[in-house]
């Protein structure tokens, strides 16, 4: 599913480079680069910490890696990881019970506005709304406390009993797992009140929250 | 000391130039020593939107570069002399010709003099936008009640913030009252759901901005202009005063009722 050879994760540490193989150095700083293209300046101002899955990296290798990261606004913290990263199996199927760990969730307190995207390895609770052309991407539920208006994308490695939930969901796109929906063309009556999604029989149902 | 602003939009055509030239007017009527800094290098306009184009001699890269001091580049403006001018942006060059750096620099040396220095941000998220905020204390941020417009604001205002600079305020420009009210056009509501920042300023859309505009003057010391009044507002809310929003329909009614009474006196 996943062939980039490292990976920017959030953990309750911080962000994590997780890089697969250090041997393929060249092409993991390729792989880096790419990525922290794609999320533009969403990891500016932080500070990520290495974690390597195959092989060492010399003194040289990660200044290189500071350099780069550098370029993005982001510092590189060597002091070693404290908590225990999930190991990738061998071969990594997105089974419908992949479980996420209830207590890996990331709290936002702001608006995610256009343009900004958000990935998580967990759940992912915002303070604040979702606007039109946001991003939120996690493995586990989403919960916004606010309007989400962007698209969400809850289960993202294939858990398909995954939920978003908000106060106002009016989503330009919905996706949990592998099912997609998009709102209507027509414009439909705004929500009354919290509403949840989930899947049911391969497609998403939006319903009402009660508890 | 004096304060920065930026006025950016990420999209093009909503109107910052024409903020920037009536904010900078505004507060120079009200006492105030303004500097304008147009950053669209390539691209200027603030001098011809105030009508000072055929006095350029040197501009804001000769100013960055050391060609010239910044008071040879300085021009006066041509109702309010000393306390209101203007930096040119250089029309030949490029955008990256100037680094944020030279301009956090600029801007220190232009607060000794000037209460307000008001920054013209090119449309985009680039370069030349990244210039324009590094420098700022504060940014403005214009849109107009329209759907791709908005989306570049937020866009905008989530760059601000990754910048550090909170709490940006917002011009809703060219509101058209009578299409709102037929559910044509986006509310004040509808923006500020989405946006969710302080309203600085809603401008009425008037065709008194494209009269005074090509003839390189302001509206915002026409007493009669209702834009003008609008940009008054905001110049005072910038001062610091509480200036109620003024009510946009009330006109609507007032046209009709004079239109009516025109038409019965003929």
């Amino acid at each position: 599913m996943n062939t980039e050879l490292c990976a920017i994760k959030g953990t309750r540490e911080g962000l994590v480079i997780t890089i697969r193989d250090a041997v393929q150095f060249s092409e993991v700083l390729v792989s880096l680069e790419r990525q922290l293209l794609a999320s533009q300046s969403f990891f500016r101002g932080s500070s990520a910490k290495l974690y390597l899955q195959e092989g060492t990296l010399t003194d040289s290798q990660m200044d290189e890696i500071e350099r780069l990261i550098a370029d993005y606004g982001m510092r590189l913290n060597r002091e070693p990881l404290t908590v225990q990263m999930p190991r990738p199996q061998a071969e990594q199927v997105a089974t419908e019970t992949s479980e996420v760990r209830e207590d890996n969730t990331l709290l936002v307190r702001r608006t995610i506005r256009s343009g900004q995207r958000l990935h998580y390895d967990g759940n992912v609770v915002v303070m604040g709304d979702v606007n039109p052309g946001a991003e939120i991407v996690c493995t586990g539920d989403i919960l916004v406390l606010g309007s989400l208006r962007g698209v969400a994308h809850a289960g993202a490695e294939g858990k398909v009993d995954a939920t978003v939930f908000a106060f106002r969901l009016e989503p330009t796109q919905l996706r949990i797992a592998h099912v997609i929906s998009r709102a209507p063309d027509e414009k439909l009556p705004q929500p009354s009140g919290p509403e949840i999604a989930r899947v049911v029989e391969n497609s998403i149902q939006l319903s009402v929250y009660n508890h | 000391m004096g304060k920065v602003l930026v006025i950016t939009s990420g999209k093009g055509g909503v109107g910052k130039t024409t903020t920037t030239a009536n904010l900078g007017t505004g507060l120079a009527a009200a006492g105030k020593k303004v500097c304008l800094v147009d950053t669209d290098i390539g691209l200027r306009n603030l001098d011809v939107v105030l009508g000072l184009e055929n006095r350029i001699v040197y501009d804001l890269l000769d100013v960055v570069e050391g060609n010239c001091r910044l008071r040879q580049a300085l021009i006066k403006d041509k109702n309010f002399g000393e306390s209101l001018v203007l930096l040119p942006a250089a029309q030949t060059r490029e955008k990256d010709a100037v680094t944020p750096q030279q301009m956090v620099d600029l801007m220190a040396q232009l607060r000794e003099d000037y209460d307000f220095i008001i920054l013209d941000s090119p449309a985009g998220i680039e370069h030349g936008f990244k210039n324009a905020i590094a420098g700022a204390d504060a940014a403005i941020v214009v849109t107009t009640p329209e759907i791709s417009a908005v989306r570049d604001a937020d866009r905008i205002i989530g760059l601000l913030e990754a910048a550090e600079l909170y709490d940006p305020q917002l011009i809703i420009n060219r509101v058209r009252p009578d299409m709102v009210r037929k559910g044509d056009m986006m509310d004040i509501n509808d923006i500020d759901d989405i946006l969710a920042i302080s309203i600085l300023g809603v401008i009425p859309d008037d065709q008194d901005i494209i009269v005074s505009t090509n003839r390189g003057e302001t509206v915002v010391t026409d007493k009669k202009s209702r834009p003008g009044q609008a940009y008054r507002n905001v110049v005072r809310r910038i001062l610091g005063e509480d200036v109620p929003f003024m009510d946009l329909q009330e006109r609507k009614v007032m046209h009709w009722f004079k239109k009516i009474l025109s038409g019965e006196a003929q």
